[in-house]
């Protein structure tokens, strides 16, 4: 299955710098003409600008201005406070401890979940019987909403009378105390978000691995190189600019995590010590419980430059590793390349079919160019 | 980055399924049991879980205190749905969800696909500043506006409007960046200036060219579009009411209804997957083509 | 092939659009008034046994149709409540409340309708006077009628206590504890006793028990003129030394309250005794139902209680000003909070009714609770109920024993800590955080 049919129908050579105008407008149009060409593209954006100024800007800021303030639920704006609630925020014990629980739900979710994710893709990554189902299967999780992931997960991490502590006391296990530790409580939760994330995480890098020239994999193949060598030294490295990015866009949700700890345990929010209380929660408890407008904003202010940081600090990861892999894989590929077209080209003459082989050559992706999923997590 | 790039995997996929039987040796060939093996402990991975909730949303609460969990449904099935649908309003919350979703999937796919046409592929003074603007609010959390939006929403007084849910999603700067970059590489400069020649104006031009070029793209977006909004919870949770819910506020009511009745909670739970459920098992290729496309879009 | 594939999608998105059109527009006539058909939602929390009544209101009243929303507990309901009355639309028509946080309602008490408006005047008599005057702001304006009182019982199993050599039969564990002059000491001893004889916790975690012991003060975490009054209030301190003793010697069960390992505690014999305000007797009806135990369970219900006369909890059906239909609501809560309905709800969920001349049925029906171990249970709360007081409940009452004591207590019940210097000091620490410097 192509999309190639939904192409235009000049089928395109034109290089990667096409983005860069060619020609001036040309002046046999009118005057309307003119106008059309001048305004039309201030037009098509303008909807997006003006409706992301209303909800996504005008909140942001406006959230800056509440921090200021006594702000109070109900009785609404109060007194002139200035920073008062940043140092308070940044005083406070649950602040930290949210913090920490959030940081460590996102370690305890993304690390293992993109471990997991590499060895599916790389299972995936085979000429396969039924793959689609195999796919598919993997990626089952992901249609389920995390409210139902968490009703459901609360269930199987139940203190008494849970799936897995049934199962260890059934072993003569010690139960773990799923929600009243927190550690425990931490590998719960990210394991609703692991179990939910794994699988889409694993067909993303499928992608990234099915990029990979096949030519190189034979050429490798051909000097020896065994399947586990191959996946160490040819595919890890032309995967890491997509990792980077699956991490990236883990921390934006990650950082945002609220209905799991929210619906693990529905009477606390977040535990009877606060032990897996994440910061969007003690926001919202901040906010809605506590009924303090003014914390909460700054709550959500400080927040926000976290993952501000966190975004910066990615983006300067994923630029130096991407450039420096994929210089080297660059390289890399460019040789073994060189070597698959001679090779090729050698036996195509003796068997006559030069045709294929400049369309495979094609198909090499640039193992440089950074992989985008999607940014859906960021709104969980 | 050349036009092919969308299909990408796709097409080595079927390439590799052509080179089957490469000459050179070994790796293309039909992998062996241990494979077959893994594949099927990532199955019960993915699947157990949803099927032990089936199960026990089949049966009763007893069937909790079992030490081995039961693998087969109950009788119970019917009757628990009976009494989700006599405690939350299921129609409605999933009739609410579908009409979200849709009219935040088509408003962010139709105005995405405007701005990163125009980023694409028009000239216009302060196109390069506004698009790294664009990029920069890509990362911005927006959802932590929730404080003013919520005191805007009470001012309007749209609480407990399935509006309040709808308007602050209605764009995302993600859809702009996205379109943008699939569109700037499928779409040949010199199919516009023909269009153009062809005497067509600027918006026929983007409806006859940059339009249909962008279908796949739409698609993809639209598809994550509506996942993000089907699973939103914490907005919808704030602004709207038991009497007018979406299907994960619904279900949070049912489990804090029921919150004893785990059975009941469970099937819910099954209740409130299966409409995605069935479209992924009609849709599934689709989607996963489009999270492999989207991954190698860059 | 793919413009197919992909048309299938795109007409599956679209078939969903359309079909979430249908739904919502059909939806949408649902609450619709033509010809006076009114639609009135009600918000409970816990287990209030309504939905019997709900019917039979709608049977005797074909124009009104109910639509009931229940929330776990009244902590969730208090949160839910407040995020509504700040948004200024969503809340019920009716909506109960609970008498832990009556007071913070109370400081938005303008927010609900003044039910003098339709007759409160004229029923007045029909209530205890206190529960009455608790549902009166400052300004005389009656904003809620009380529909049950929660006075204690103590709940015990005496097949638990059988095994352990205590007595079993309801007097004669009334005698143990201490009958009218029951007191915490005897509790805890007794506690200690059935420890080691068994080796087996006492009460389900320390939470409940200190509401219990608070609840019966003549003044708790606020004085009668509501200032707070936690810090140096030594006889609060002296109860709570009290509990920590006990817990840190083993005799809570850790529970999580609401919960209850899905009912089972109730029925695998994790503890003996159970502190029982009246509504809780249909909590524990449920989670003996959902943990599979029943009446031969053992549990049962004596009429004493430790330290006293103690009244937890009870709640308020009220009419937020929002309401489109205020006066139909006000009729409903009227009804519901008459002492002929009171009867059926505490048959229900056997909560103890707040009027009186509901109180004096129960007493005299002496109906007997299956469940129970057949103990007149009306009966028993009607005498429980002798001598209550209403204590003051200050604005943020319910979240100090929810989110103040109740995770300091949780500290003792998990072993964090076995000190009660250290447990009290946590107290305060969060009383300070979230409610003096919030």
């Amino acid at each position: 299955m192509t999309s190639t049919l939904n192409r235009p129908p000049v089928e395109s050579s034109s290089p990667a710098t096409s983005h860069i105008p060619k020609k001036a407008p040309i002046a046999w149009k009118h005057r309307l003409s003119a106008f059309d060409v001048k305004a039309s593209p201030y037009f098509y954006v303008a909807p997006f600008f003006i409706l992301f100024a209303i909800v996504g800007l005008f909140p942001l800021v406006y959230t800056f201005v509440v921090s200021l303030f006594d702000w109070h639920l109900l009785k609404g704006q109060g007194d002139f406070v200035g920073l008062g609630n940043f140092v308070a925020v940044l005083n406070d014990r649950f602040f930290w401890n949210s913090l920490f629980n959030t940081v460590s739900i996102f370690f305890l979710s993304s690390i293992p979940q993109l471990v997991a994710a590499v060895v599916i893709a790389a299972v995936l990554d085979q000429n396969l019987r039924a793959r689609t189902f195999w796919r598919m299967s993997i990626l089952l999780p992901y249609v389920v909403t995390p409210v139902a992931v968490a009703m459901i997960f609360s269930n199987v991490f139940g203190e008494d009378y849970g799936l897995i502590n049934n199962l260890l006391e059934s072993f003569g296990i010690t139960p773990v105390m799923w929600q009243n530790e927190t550690l425990p409580s931490h590998i719960a939760i990210a394991t609703m978000v692991n179990w939910r994330w794994t699988g889409y995480n694993a067909l993303i890098l499928l992608a990234a691995m099915q990029s990979v020239p096949r030519d190189i994999h034979e050429s490798a193949a051909l000097d020896g190189a065994g399947a586990f060598r191959r996946f160490f030294s040819i595919t890890l490295p032309s995967i890491r600019p997509t990792m980077v990015f699956v991490i990236i866009t883990a921390t934006i949700g990650g950082l945002q995590i609220f209905t799991e700890p929210r619906l693990f345990d529905p009477v606390t929010a977040g535990g009877s010590q606060r032990q897996f209380q994440t910061t969007v929660l003690y926001l919202w408890e901040m906010a809605f419980f506590r009924q303090n407008f003014g914390k909460a904003s700054a709550i959500a202010w400080l927040l926000f430059l976290l993952i501000v940081i966190f975004g910066l600090i990615n983006f300067v990861l994923s630029r130096s590793i991407a450039t420096a892999e994929g210089r080297g894989a660059k390289a890399r590929s460019q040789r073994r390349l060189a070597k698959v077209r001679a090779r090729e080209a050698r036996e195509s003459l003796r068997a006559g079919t030069a045709a294929s082989v400049h369309r495979k050559t094609t198909l090499g992706a640039d193992p440089s160019k950074s992989a985008e999923p999607p940014a859906e997590r960021s709104a969980k | 980055m050349s036009a092919t790039t969308l299909t990408r995997p796709t097409e080595a996929a079927e390439t590799s399924h052509v080179r089957r039987k490469s000459r050179f040796h070994g790796i293309d060939k039909r992998p062996g049991w241990l494979t077959y093996a893994l594949l099927g402990v990532f199955f019960l991975c993915s699947a157990y879980p949803l099927w032990w909730s089936f199960v026990m949303g089949t049966r009763d609460n007893a069937a909790f205190g079992s030490t081995w969990p039961p693998l087969l449904p109950g009788g119970n099935f019917w009757k628990n749905v009976g009494e989700v649908f006599d405690t939350i309003p299921f129609w409605l919350a999933l009739g609410n969800s579908l009409l979200i979703s849709s009219i935040i999937t088509v408003s962010v796919i139709t105005f995405s696909t405007l701005a990163g046409y125009a980023f694409a592929k028009l000239r216009f003074k302060g196109r390069d500043g506004l698009m790294v603007f664009v990029i920069a609010t890509m990362a911005i959390p927006t959802q932590l506006g929730i404080i003013p939006l919520f005191m805007v929403m009470r001012t309007l007084g749209w609480t407990g409007e399935i509006g309040a849910v709808i308007i602050p999603t209605l764009v995302t700067a993600f859809g702009v960046f996205f379109m943008r970059q699939y569109l700037v590489d499928v779409i040949p400069d010199e199919l516009i200036e023909a269009a153009r020649m062809d005497g067509a104006n600027m918006i026929s031009t983007f409806w006859h060219v940059g339009v249909p070029a962008a279908r796949p793209a739409m698609a993809i977006l639209g598809l994550f579009t509506f996942m993000t909004a089907w699973t939103d919870f914490l907005w919808p949770l704030l602004v709207l009411d038991a009497g007018n819910p979406t299907l994960q506020t619904a279900l949070s009511q049912l489990q804090s209804a029921r919150y004893v009745d785990y059975s009941i909670v469970l099937a819910g739970a099954i209740l409130a997957t299966l409409p995605l459920l069935l479209l992924f098992i009609v849709a599934g290729k689709q989607l996963i083509s489009g999270i492999m496309q989207g991954a190698v879009k860059g | 092939m793919n413009l197919s594939r992909r048309n299938r999608l795109a007409s599956g998105i679209a078939g969903a659009a359309a079909f979430a059109l249908l739904a919502t527009g059909c939806a949408s006539t649902g609450g619709g008034s033509s010809d006076g058909d009114i639609e009135l939602s009600i918000t409970t929390f816990g287990t209030f046994g309504y939905d019997d009544l709900y019917k039979e209101y709608e049977k005797a009243n074909p124009n009104i149709t109910i639509k009931a929303t229940n929330i776990d507990t009244g902590g969730n309901a208090r949160t839910d409540a407040f995020t509504k009355i700040s948004a200024g639309s969503g809340l019920s028509d009716v909506v109960a409340i609970e008498e832990g946080w009556l007071g913070a309602i109370m400081e938005v008490s303008d927010r609900f309708v003044d039910l003098n408006e339709y007759g409160a005047e004229d029923i007045k008599d029909n209530w205890v006077p206190w529960k009455y005057e608790q549902g009166t702001d400052p300004d005389g304006r009656v904003i809620g009628y009380g529909t049950d009182i929660g006075p204690q019982g103590l709940c015990y199993n005496g097949k638990l206590f059988e095994a352990a050599g205590l007595p079993s039969d309801r007097e004669s564990v009334a005698a143990l504890f201490g009958g009218d002059d029951a007191t915490w000491e005897t509790y805890f001893q007794l506690g200690e006793q059935y420890k080691a004889a068994t080796g087996k916790a006492w009460y389900d975690h320390s939470g409940f028990v200190w509401n219990s012991m608070v609840n019966q003060l003549e003044e708790g975490y606020y004085t009668k003129d509501g200032e707070l009054n936690v810090e140096g209030n030594t006889e609060l301190r002296a109860r709570f030394d009290q509990l920590a003793a006990g817990t840190a010697g083993g005799l809570s069960a850790n529970q999580k309250a609401w919960d209850w390992g899905k009912g089972k505690a109730f029925v695998d014999g994790s503890f003996a005794t159970f502190v029982c305000p009246g509504w809780m007797l249909g909590t524990i009806k449920g989670s003996l139902e959902s943990g599979g135990g029943d009446a031969s369970t053992g549990w049962d219900f004596a009429d004493v209680f430790p330290g006293g006369a103690s009244n937890w909890g009870g709640a308020f059906l009220s009419v937020p000003t929002t309401s489109e239909h205020p006066e139909e609501a006000a009729a409903l809560a009227e009804w519901l909070t008459a002492p002929e309905q009171q009867v059926k709800q505490s048959a229900a969920a056997g909560n103890f009714p707040s009027t009186i001349e509901a109180q004096e049925k129960l007493a005299e029906e002496a109906t007997p609770n299956e469940l129970f171990n057949n103990a007149p249970t009306g009966a028993i709360l009607a005498s429980r109920a002798e001598g209550v007081i209403a204590q003051f409940k200050g604005p943020h009452d319910s979240l100090i024993q929810e989110n103040v004591f109740g995770p300091a207590l949780k500290l003792l019940d998990t072993g964090k800590t076995k000190s009660a210097d250290e447990a009290w000091d946590e107290a305060i620490t969060l009383l300070n955080d979230l409610v003096v410097n919030n």
